[in-house]
């Protein structure tokens, strides 16, 4: 009995394929290739790609399965469906109540099926624990700890300058760790809040930094390349753009980067005489909520982008770098963040003694230039809501204006 | 309410003592009274599908504002503190306050009918655990007054519906919204424990004569287990809540890690509950869809002992897996090995179940109804949902899929494509019976395409961007990461599966007022809840059945003769002992739960510091509360177990006169 006559549903139909084709028109269908900056299908190093084939082994045992009773289970719904309604009032069919052999077969096979799965998970268990044994010796060694909402990179075994006397420190750099490329990396997490995981997918699966647990891990970048993690532990407000960025290096290019962050934070000479005042300083454009910080050419090549990020910056302003070296500390800017060499020594936020080398600010969340500092530096609350930054603004009651910002940036943005 | 007692009853003409007023037990028979003082296991069923269907459609909402948010890159609907709040009260009113309950609805309403019992073991504690469940439900949304009425400091829960510690803590999350979490889960914790005892009991002890156990219904053997697995996995929460309460409000250091307290423990605690908390979910969706099978393919369940062993399996090894969510957390190479080997084993079981129900099919002959669309939607889904879990096992593999998006498109293939789809399933298929109206099998399957279409576009995109990397709980993605498309594919298709749900909601509501009327046992039966008229009378069955076998209504359906003269013996036998004994009324659980509910409230909402206002509330209100309580459960046991008989004329309408024999039989 048809409740509703037949154009009705033909026209039903054309809506609807109308209409998806207008909602789906403009999608870009490659998603399926999965090749993101944090796609887990792309294995650049091998304790992901240990894990990735072990995905791909539970895939195909499980898809082979699927197939399996997917297809007994299609036919018996075609093949034992009542075709009339005299078919379903029909003599029911024989009450059999079950076979003993067929269940027990079943289960035999799907035990051999877990089989295939399990043998190469505790291989993997085993590998993806710890550095191999014959590595070992060949490892490098780092400490990442988690804070609301960054990532504080440690390097035990180098020593970095804390000022002109020769005081030395264990090198401290924030949210882009920089490792050296086919070699083992052994990552020490640890956090001072909440529980955060560090997850760089191309390189390795997630560990959890704990509190009061002393956790690590191992991976390797086969080769240099420029990586994408993200926090995958929800720790708060802002868990979301809690983002950080991995660096791997050639032995020649790792020697030269680690050379030059364990020197002094690079001092720009002010003018011998005082510059007239400047012209105004315009505004900074509004930003919508959440709006993107990262550009596709940044994208395009990543690690070219990084390199270049590392010279200094083409029009810098000493006169401007002067005055937001001062700036940084009279906006106590220096209470929380370290600038090895300028005086700077506080700890709670993200060591900035290059700062401008790296690419990201606010956590791998938006790109380092002048335009998206200024954006971070004007109003951390709208760019990462909740984050200690802004609390540190709103309680000290600080303001900065456009002139302000302005020489904050090229201050930030000097320290190569 | 044990009918066959051989207690001499008490005559109507026998003096009734003088009951004091306040005891006076509640006589209303319709009107908000009477749903209040019920204690009528098919009401209490019918109240919790009320109340969790209406929570599953507030978490629907929650679940679309959150697709709304992430169909675009960089999404402005919410602030980032309300995603959080939506995706944590998203997870806790699906599984606390919609599937949880509307499990528990079917548990109410069905089981005593397929054990041939006249209602539950407690029937008052029954109507405690409806009450309490509601008082808990209120206290854990209670927070919404902060950000709909602008209340400072008060928010809904936003720390995750796991609740992972030290997020938990005072110094991470200072406001009210933990507490309500904490307060209202409890609540829930104590609701769930007394209703599961309550199951127990009713199927230990309850069952008809020759209801062997091996003769019990699937549903009924799931809701058994699901009892028990209630009873000893809540435990572990409780302790868990409490000394994370005792914590934020009492400055102890069970997970405070400057005091030297391990927010590890809080994981395995936690885990140790929220494991069998997920087959808690799953194992009442089985028994339904084990029920709707064979009746739909007119034939026995396929293999019935190892359909009902592996149910018990699955129960077992649901507590000793619960680190399978914890692969992330650095456990170490044995710890890690022997879970993901455990979490193997359960796929199992969980397979044998798979089989059972295609050779359930196999031979048949399928009626393709509603029910059995939906059922067999539960297969295909739960399937792929279990295979998703397999690869979950792979320890070292999860390390990538743990917190992903991929974890999301799992679990929900379990929960919608397994538990809810079986829970539409469910009311679908007993809807004759509770109301005696049928859907019309159009508008039925129409939901259930839009429905199952909906489903599968919002979750199969979630497999892809997990594996591309997208991490859950977050608020914002940047558009290069290649998640755009996916996204905004699924949240069409959220919208499309709350139309779905939408269509459905509003066929059951015309279906329950104006729907086809059908006859008793409209699907040709199995089990004994087909038996009895629809809508079935208040008490049950005219006369307790006797069962002869699995099947027991088809069996009788098939000896009618033998039936019917077993039935005449036991009429008489049972009117030779007074009449069909019925519970009485009681308003006395209603108000144990409502001092439950200002307890809940009372020390959550102010302020534990001596040196603010608060406290005065705080303390008022808990002991207020905790009074109340102490006063409902006073009266409740002064009022005593005691009930009234019926008596019957050849229509099955009580007698009148008989109605209210406030008979003294002491049971």
């Amino acid at each position: 009995m048809r409740l509703v006559p037949s154009f009705l549903v033909r026209a039903g139909q054309l809506l609807v394929a109308g209409a998806s084709l207008l909602l789906l028109s403009g999608c870009d269908f490659n998603f399926w290739r999965m090749d993101g900056h944090q796609s887990t299908m792309i294995a650049e190093g091998p304790v992901a790609r240990s894990q990735l084939n072990l995905f791909y082994v539970t895939c195909w045992v499980t898809l082979v399965i699927f197939i399996l009773v997917g297809g007994v289970l299609a036919y018996t719904m075609w093949r034992f469906r009542a075709r009339t309604e005299a078919d379903e009032r029909a003599e029911p069919p024989p009450q059999s109540h079950g076979n003993p052999l067929v269940e027990i077969g079943l289960i035999g096979a799907s035990v051999l099926a877990l089989v295939i799965i399990a043998v190469p998970t505790l291989t993997a268990i085993w590998y993806t624990y710890d550095v191999p044994e014959a590595e070992k010796k060949n490892a490098y060694e780092v400490t990442a700890t988690g804070y609301q909402w960054w990532f504080k990179f440690e390097y035990p075994a180098e020593q970095a300058a804390v000022d002109a006397a020769g005081t030395k420190t264990p090198l401290v750099t924030g949210n882009e760790l920089v490792i050296p490329a086919g070699r083992p990396v052994r990552i020490n997490v640890r956090t001072v809040d909440v529980i955060h995981s560090f997850w760089v997918p191309k390189l390795g699966g997630k560990i959890d930094m704990i509190p009061n647990r002393a956790n690590f891990f191992w991976l390797q970048a086969d080769k240099p390349g420029y990586f994408w993690g993200q926090c995958a532990e929800y720790c708060g407000d802002s868990h979301a753009v809690m983002r950080f960025r991995v660096i791997a290096l050639d032995e020649k290019d790792f020697a030269a980067w680690k050379e030059k962050q364990l020197g002094l934070a690079r001092s720009v000479a002010a003018p011998a005489t005082a510059v007239a005042a400047a012209a105004p300083v315009a505004a900074l454009r509004a930003f919508k909520v959440n709006e993107v910080g990262v550009s596709e050419a940044f994208d395009r090549n990543p690690l070219e982008a990084w390199r270049a990020k590392q010279a200094v910056e083409k029009e810098e302003n000493p006169a401007l770098i002067a005055q937001g070296r001062e700036l940084f500390a009279a906006k106590t800017c220096n209470a929380c963040h370290s600038v090895r060499g300028h005086g700077a020594m506080g700890v709670q936020g993200p060591d900035l003694t290059h700062f401008g080398a790296r690419t990201t600010v606010g956590a791998g969340l938006i790109e380092n230039n002048p335009e998206q500092l200024r954006r971070w530096i004007r109003d951390p609350e709208s760019v990462k809501p909740g984050n200690k930054m802004a609390k540190a603004y709103r309680d000290n009651k600080i303001t900065l204006s456009d002139a302000e910002q302005v020489a904050l940036t090229a201050y930030l943005l000097s320290l190569k | 309410m044990d009918t066959t007692a051989k207690t001499a009853y008490l005559t109507k003409e026998d003096a009734v003592p003088v009951q004091p007023k306040l005891l006076a037990h509640p006589t209303a028979k319709t009107g908000l009274m009477s749903w209040l003082t019920t204690v009528d296991h098919k009401r209490i069923g019918f109240l919790y599908g009320v109340f969790a269907l209406f929570f599953f459609l507030v978490g629907g909402v929650e679940a679309l504002l959150i697709r709304a948010q992430l169909m675009y890159p960089n999404g402005t609907v919410l602030t980032a503190q309300m995603y959080n709040t939506m995706f944590t009260m998203h997870g806790t009113t699906m599984i606390f306050l919609a599937v949880m309950p509307l499990s528990a609805a079917f548990f109410n309403y069905i089981m005593p009918l397929q054990i041939g019992a006249r209602d539950v073991a407690f029937p008052r504690l029954n109507a405690f655990s409806l009450w309490t469940f509601v008082a808990g439900a209120i206290v854990l949304n209670i927070g919404w007054v902060g950000p709909i009425f602008g209340v400072d400091g008060h928010n809904a829960p936003d720390a995750g519906w796991y609740g992972y510690s030290p997020l938990t803590s005072k110094q991470f999350t200072p406001g009210h919204s933990v507490d309500y979490w904490v307060m209202g889960l409890q609540l829930l914790g104590v609701a769930s424990i007394a209703a599961s005892l309550n199951f127990i009991v009713t199927i230990i002890n309850m069952r008809a004569p020759g209801m062997t156990m091996m003769r019990l219904p699937v549903f009924t053997w799931m809701t058994l287990v699901t009892a028990f697995l209630i009873v000893l996995s809540f435990p572990a929460i409780t302790i868990a809540l409490v000394e994370l309460m005792m914590d934020r409000n009492f400055g102890t250091v069970f997970f405070e890690v400057s005091g030297g307290g391990m927010p590890i423990l809080w994981q395995h605690l936690f885990w140790v509950f929220g494991h069998p908390e997920v087959y808690i979910l799953i194992l009442p969706a089985m028994g339904i869809i084990s029920e709707i099978l064979p009746t739909f393919s007119r034939k026995p369940l396929f293999g019935y002992p190892i359909v009902v062993f592996s149910g018990a399996c699955i129960g077992f090894l649901g507590f000793a897996v619960w680190s399978h969510h914890m692969f992330t957390t650095g456990m170490g190479t044995v710890a890690t090995a022997a879970f993901a080997l455990a979490t193997m084993a359960i796929a199992v079981p969980t397979g044998v179940k798979i089989f059972n129900w295609i050779g359930t099919m196999w031979g048949g002959r399928l009626m393709m109804r509603t029910p059995m669309m939906f059922a067999l939607g539960f297969v295909w889904m739960f399937m792929i949902g279990g295979f998703s879990g397999v690869m979950h096992s792979a320890a070292p593999a999860d390390t990538q899929q743990n917190d992903s998006y991929f974890v999301i498109a799992h679990f929900h293939y379990v929960l919608i494509g397994g538990s809810i789809f079986a829970l539409l399933a469910g009311i679908h298929y007993w809807f004759p019976l509770m109301f005696g109206r049928k859907v019309s099998e159009f508008w039925g399957k129409l939901s259930f395409w839009i429905i199952f279409v909906g489903f599968n576009v919002t979750f199969f995109p979630m497999h892809f961007l997990g594996l591309n990397g997208m991490p859950r709980r977050t608020f914002t993605y940047d558009p290069n990461l290649g998640w755009n498309t996916a996204n905004y594919i699924a949240s069409i298709g959220a919208f499309v599966l709350g139309l779905g749900i939408a269509v459905y909601f509003a066929v059951m509501i015309y279906t329950y007022y104006k729907g086809e009327k059908v006859g008793r046992d409209p699907w040709d039966g199995r089990t004994l809840e087909w038996s009895i008229p629809n809508p079935p009378p208040e008490y049950n069955f005219r006369v307790i059945p006797t069962v002869h076998a699995r099947d027991a209504f088809w069996y009788e359906k098939n000896n009618r003769e033998q039936i019917a003269a077993e039935r005449a013996v036991a009429e008489k036998a049972e009117a030779d002992h007074g009449g069909i004994h019925m519970p009485f009324s009681s308003i006395w659980p209603f108000v144990a739960s409502c001092g439950l509910l200002i307890v809940g409230i009372g020390s959550t909402a102010f302020e534990a510091k001596w040196d603010v206002p608060g406290i005065h509330w705080k303390l008022g209100l808990s002991l207020l509360g905790g009074l109340v309580t102490l006063v409902g459960i006073y009266f409740w046991s002064l009022e005593g177990n005691e009930g009234y008989h019926l008596h019957l004329d050849k229509d099955g309408k009580p007698v009148k006169g008989h109605e209210q024999d406030h008979g003294h039989g002491k049971h």
